[in-house]
């Protein structure tokens, strides 16, 4: 009760000019709001980022905190929306394609020099394709290895290990083209 | 003791200014009042009063819309609380807020062929169009400043605030449209009028959504 009428004051303060305020706020709602994140993204790193991205939009939407209600709810209620927003960025993002001679490879100058995109992208087309997914998945669109695994619906560690068994194999397939 | 990261605090201190609380959705509700009222009267003084305004009496015509006319801003309250975070309304209030306006609407559809029997014989098609139509576009501005009012909040779920708001501003603009309409068969009045509010209901979730997204994407 006491730490809700504290934080009111706080937020009001915030919204009234006092920057240093968030600063209280945040130590008092950031380990309760990554509570919240952590058990819908049931990782770590992703948690964390949500809970930033929260506070982001604390931020943003500060001026429609009336503080004459509690602020914990309205709190969550941004990092609910935070954590459904990611999710449905996530599932717009685009999966690993079985065909590999259509995607853009961003070879960077010094890669360049070892081997160019046409030899890269039918090296690729050679690796295995769970590892080839676990490759492109992962070095090339970004994803984690738990998001990786949740969607093939394997272990964290055996998507990691297809993943370097690919690079292995895509190294070895590099380094004989070039001869 | 939580510290907040130095590059979260660093981009949000550039962001930094005092800002002015949002008002209550009451109050915010209340600048809709105006244009509910010329939605509300643009049809009868425009075409004139339904002829059997004196069967129904006073407060058959005027009554029963002024009341789903307040019924209507009612909703679009209901709408503006919805787009404030915390303060969205749980499931089954909201299938009461959708509910209870087109049970009233149905209602006063029946009241309103039991006081006065009026039948349309021919010509429905055209008739039916004419009346959604006018009910439809007599909304669009209700619409329009209601999803302006809701996006400027913060709605985590725009698609039903913009329903509500969007069911509220076809109930005000059909309370209008019903004092002039010369027909009360419920045939007519539960196709043509009912599915200018639904698809007032439509556009304003669409609205919101899209003014929602535009908004965010400029912050």
């Amino acid at each position: 009760m006491a730490e809700d009428l504290k934080l009111r004051e706080l937020m009001r303060e915030y919204q009234s000019g006092r920057f240093d305020a968030f600063d209280e706020i945040y130590a008092l709602i950031a380990p309760a709001l990554r509570r919240f994140l952590l058990a819908h993204a049931r990782d770590g790193a992703k948690a964390d980022d949500l809970v930033q991205e929260t506070f982001l939009q604390i931020h943003r939407a500060r001026h429609t905190y009336d503080p004459s209600y509690p602020l914990m709810p309205w709190a969550m209620a941004i990092a609910r929306h935070v954590w459904l927003m990611d999710r449905r960025t996530l599932s717009r993002r685009p999966w690993a394609p079985d065909d590999v001679t259509a995607m853009e490879l961003p070879v960077r100058g010094d890669a360049a020099s070892l081997a160019d995109r046409d030899e890269v992208r039918r090296a690729l087309g050679q690796v295995a394709p769970a590892r080839r997914h676990a490759v492109i998945q992962h070095h090339l669109l970004g994803f984690s290895f738990k998001e990786i695994a949740e969607r093939a619906g394997i272990a964290e560690t055996a998507a990691k290990l297809r993943s370097s068994r690919g690079i292995a194999q895509l190294r070895a397939l590099l380094k004989g083209g070039a001869k | 003791m939580t510290m907040m990261p130095a590059d979260l605090r660093a981009r949000l201190e550039t962001d930094y200014q005092p800002v002015r609380v949002l008002r209550s959705p009451l109050s915010r509700g209340v600048r809709v009042i105006p244009i509910a009222l010329v939605a509300l009267f643009a049809a009868p003084i425009a075409f004139n009063v339904r002829p059997d305004a004196s069967h129904l009496g006073w407060s058959g015509v005027w009554g029963l819309s002024l009341i789903q006319s307040v019924l209507g801003l009612a909703v679009v309250v209901a709408a503006l609380r919805e787009s404030v975070p915390g303060r969205g309304w749980s499931p089954s209030a909201i299938a009461l807020w959708l509910a209870i306006p087109i049970a009233m609407v149905i209602g006063i559809t029946l009241f309103s062929w039991n006081a006065s029997p009026v039948l349309l014989r021919s010509e429905w098609w055209l008739i039916g169009g004419v009346c959604f139509a006018g009910s439809a576009a007599t909304a669009l501005p209700v619409v329009a400043l209601a999803a302006i009012l809701a996006s400027r909040a913060y709605p985590t779920r725009p698609a039903i605030a913009g329903l509500l708001l969007g069911l509220g501003a076809g109930l005000i603009a059909d309370a209008g449209w019903r004092i002039f309409c010369h027909f009360s068969e419920p045939s007519h009045v539960l196709s043509a009028h009912l599915a200018a509010v639904v698809v007032s209901a439509v556009i304003g979730s669409l609205a919101s959504v899209s003014l929602v997204s535009r908004r965010r994407g400029e912050l």
